[in-house]
């Protein structure tokens, strides 16, 4: 295969992408090998190298002696015709076999918009697309991610998923695995007994009813699958595996530096906000764990910098300790530390100058909401004081560029709201001209993006219409009109990306049809604006059927079965239902670390649900 | 500070290295290896290295060179077997010492192509009496010349089955690409094999191995 592949290789963009043979590349003798598995990103190399979580699990499974693990990524248009056209299967990078020899295919689910990449990555491989097609000699297709706390739109194509952190349950599973393997496999026999795994979902072992009017009626589990499936959690990160060497790629990717994790979860509970939900409770690494773990990746792999990684890292305790620590060995070794998610308040001056705070992640904050009532709502606890207080800060600081995120479409959103937006850059702007030391003839730019809110499973709003595109645009002509100066510059999402994405999100298993229809229509890459085709997504669910406003902009009432009520991530339906009607009141709710709402998270008695506080545990 | 100059070789898997790929990927094995590398003053402060003569991307090299400098003395021996070390699949570290020469100084350089199979025409391709090219120029122009004057030493032999092509063309100021002259025969003679390209050595004006 080497030579036909290196034929490939001198006629396509940015070939390192398919080569293999990185630094910290790990192969093995086929031989000494028992279970092969391929990692897949379903988008680009650049995109899927990136990913923290391939990272880990990269390094934990290669850890095992007779497990190879290798990466797989989709290939870009121009490859993917070539190997088409000659017939050349989509392989691992390391090995170069055809990933349809391998032993599990391991999908992981980032964002909803890689669907299509899945099943074009399958067909690539040779493997049917259809779970139920699948004969024992076929790879296992499993799947897990953030997306995996819905699968149900991917239900068809996969034989399980892996709900929360992979590190335990991946090793499990390969464990009963490699039983089966010796004892002659049956995929069915398998399948049932790895439903008996704590974390691990097989769809086929359950069988979803539903109503004349398309909504679920119920699911019903069979063969002993439990009711319903909890996720799995590492309760104490300073225990749990790290890898202290990354894959170095040659070609510049997305984020091309180490990455150290300092803690899972996220204390807030920012309402729109999925990842603060389904990754509870919080749990942090020490400070020394931190710190090895940072030394070592950067000496294994040249890295001249390495961010601290984690949803809000301003909200780690160790934070004054750590950061010292950090730069005491990485200043004379001229490795950067980058802090993305930072607060650039509560600072020291001297500490902001050594990290080149400013310089690094330039001045960015996500207020979300243009006015304090929405924010309120949205539970995002940041006020407008402190936001022109930092602005004012980076302004003497001699900073001349300011960007801010929000989201539009936000449930309780009106007019005022979306012209709040334009009242807080205004304001922003208004800061910089009263500010005495401002630098001559300089002007000020303010960056405004706007995202369209996308309602998710497992948050306070999963039960909210999303705005339609019709309605975003209108609301994006009102933000148009409402800025009336030259210093403030928009920028928005594409709302019809955004529609399908809170389509499939929400979804139920009867999309598996409609994924397939886009595919064949040609869809794949979807996240790419050069190849996302709304109206073939259309087309799809006419075919299928189905109407896609019935999924994303449909009020749901708290009584009706959500396609994955059976899926359990700590956080209660009370729990949710409850910040709901707080967001309706435009009510906050404390974070973790003030008070517990009791979220339900507490289960796994792990982390800030723990920590020494002085309020009890609820 | 002192300037080292060492020679690598760059084959296999690594042959997908572009040029300014290449560069990231031995500053960070510079790093791994703990080489007291010296750093550019500055906002934006990085260790500094530089090549001889680009190498295209897909071609292997044989001797290729890398500079860059020491804030402090370092054994060369010590130098290339922590390096040798440190670098991807495909590199190898052969040697360090101080340069001798400028990167100026490059005027040739020494190619095999390898194809598969016969000679094909190009026998008769190398009597040509004149040897038209198109060649891009950094604006965008298509200009026409005559590759002919540039084959300064070409020699054919078979082995294995394979055709193998060494030839000398002028490196430094006005390059010749051997993809220019394989593409100048695919075009005279309809032969679609593709051509393997591996730079054996750089030489200067006098034709004395860059050093």
């Amino acid at each position: 295969m080497d030579n036909r592949l290196d034929e490939l290789f001198l006629q396509v963009q940015k070939p390192a992408r398919y080569t293999g043979g990185e630094l910290n590349s790990v192969y093995k003798e086929r031989e000494r090998v028992n279970v092969r598995f391929a990692f897949c990103f379903p988008d680009l190399y650049e995109v899927g190298m990136s990913h923290l979580g391939m990272k880990i699990l990269y390094g934990l499974l290669n850890g095992v002696e007779d497990v190879w693990c290798e990466r797989v990524f989709a290939p870009d248009e121009d490859m993917e015709t070539l190997m088409r056209e000659r017939g050349i299967p989509l392989f691992g990078l390391e090995s170069r076999d055809p990933i349809g020899t391998f032993d599990f295919l391991g999908f992981t689910l980032q964002y909803e918009l890689s669907y299509t990449g899945i099943l074009n990555m399958l067909e690539l491989a040779g493997v049917p697309l259809h779970a139920a097609e699948r004969g024992d000699r076929c790879p296992l297709v499993v799947g897990g991610g953030p997306c995996a706390c819905n699968p149900e739109p991917l239900c068809d194509f996969f034989d399980l998923f892996t709900l929360g952190e992979g590190e335990e349950v991946n090793i499990e599973l390969i464990d009963l695995y490699r039983r089966h393997k010796a004892e002659g496999f049956s995929r069915r026999r398998f399948l049932r007994e790895a439903a008996q795994i704590e974390g691990v979902y097989v769809p086929s072992l359950y069988e979803v009813a539903y109503r004349e009017d398309g909504v679920v009626d119920a699911v019903r589990p069979r063969d002993g699958a439990p009711e319903r499936v909890r996720k799995r959690i590492i309760a104490d990160l300073n225990a749990c595996y790290y890898p202290d060497r990354f894959v170095v790629p040659f070609i510049d990717i997305v984020h091309d530096r180490a990455m150290s994790e300092i803690f899972r979860g996220c204390i807030r509970g920012c309402r729109f906000c999925q990842a603060g939900f389904i990754y509870r409770p919080v749990r942090e690494k020490s400070v020394d764990t931190i710190d090895r773990q940072s030394r070592a990746l950067c000496e294994n792999t040249g890295y001249e910098e390495f961010s601290l990684s984690s949803l809000s890292t301003s909200d780690y305790t160790g934070l004054g300790e750590l950061l010292p620590r950090l730069l005491d060995w990485a200043e004379p070794e001229h490795t950067n530390i980058s802090l993305p998610s930072l607060r650039v308040d509560g600072f020291s001056e001297e500490l902001a100058a050594r990290l080149n705070v400013l310089r690094r992640s330039g001045l960015t904050f996500a207020p979300e909401a243009g006015t304090q009532r929405l924010r309120d709502a949205i539970n995002k606890n940041l006020s407008e004081e402190e936001i022109l207080d930092t602005a004012r800060k980076a302004f003497s600081g001699g900073w001349t560029a300011v960007k801010l995120y929000f989201m539009m479409g936000l449930p309780t959103e009106t007019l005022e709201d979306v012209a709040g937006i334009a009242a807080l850059g205004q304001k922003i702007v208004n800061c910089y001209y009263a500010n005495p030391d401002k630098p001559k003839g300089k002007s000020v730019n303010v960056s405004v993006s706007v995202s369209c809110f996308v309602p998710k499973p497992f948050t306070p709003f999963q039960w909210e219409p999303q705005d339609t595109a019709e309605q975003l645009k209108e609301k994006q002509a009102h933000l148009r009109g409402a800025v009336t100066t030259r210093k403030i510059s928009l920028s928005w999402h594409d709302a019809d990306v955004s529609f399908l994405e809170g389509v499939l999100a929400r979804g139920d298993r009867r999309l598996g049809a409609v994924i397939e229809g886009a595919f064949r229509r040609g869809c794949r890459l979807d996240s790419w604006s050069q190849y996302f085709s709304l109206d073939a997504w259309l087309q799809a669910f006419e075919e299928a059927g189905l109407d896609p406003a019935f999924y994303a902009n449909r009020r749901r009432p708290f009584e009706e079965v959500l396609p994955w009520d059976h899926l359990d991530y700590g956080v209660t339906r009370d729990f949710l239902i409850q910040e709901n009607r707080k967001a309706h009141d435009s009510v906050t709710t404390p974070h973790c670390r003030q008070s517990c709402s009791a979220c339900g998270a507490a289960r796994w008695k792990g982390g800030v649900c723990v920590e020494n506080r002085s309020d009890p545990l609820q | 500070m002192k300037t080292v100059r060492i020679r690598f070789s760059k084959t296999g898997r690594a042959r997908y290295i572009s040029h300014l790929d290449l560069s990231r990927v031995m500053q960070r094995a510079l790093r791994r290896a703990d080489v007291p590398l010296w750093y550019t003053e500055g906002f934006n402060r990085h260790p500094y290295v530089t090549f001889a003569a680009p190498l295209s991307l897909g071609f292997e090299g044989l001797r290729e060179t890398m500079d860059f400098r020491l804030v402090e003395d370092m054994a060369f021996d010590e130098l290339v077997r922590r390096l040798d070390e440190a670098v991807p699949e495909g590199i190898r570290v052969l040697s360090a010492a101080e340069p001798v020469m400028k990167p100026g100084q490059i005027a040739r350089a020494r190619y095999r192509l390898t194809v598969d199979g016969g000679l094909g025409r190009l026998e008769e391709f190398l009597n040509l009496p004149e040897i038209g090219a198109e060649k891009r120029t950094k604006k965008g122009e298509i200009r026409r010349l005559d590759l002919k004057p540039s084959l300064l030493e070409t020699q054919l032999s078979g082995e294995e089955g394979k055709t193998l092509w060494e030839l000398l063309l002028p490196c430094g100021g006005e390059t010749v690409n051997p993809s220019l002259v394989w593409s100048a025969y695919t075009a005279f003679s309809g032969d679609s094999r593709r051509a393997a390209v591996l730079r054996l050595e750089l030489y200067d004006q006098e034709g004395r191995p860059f050093e």
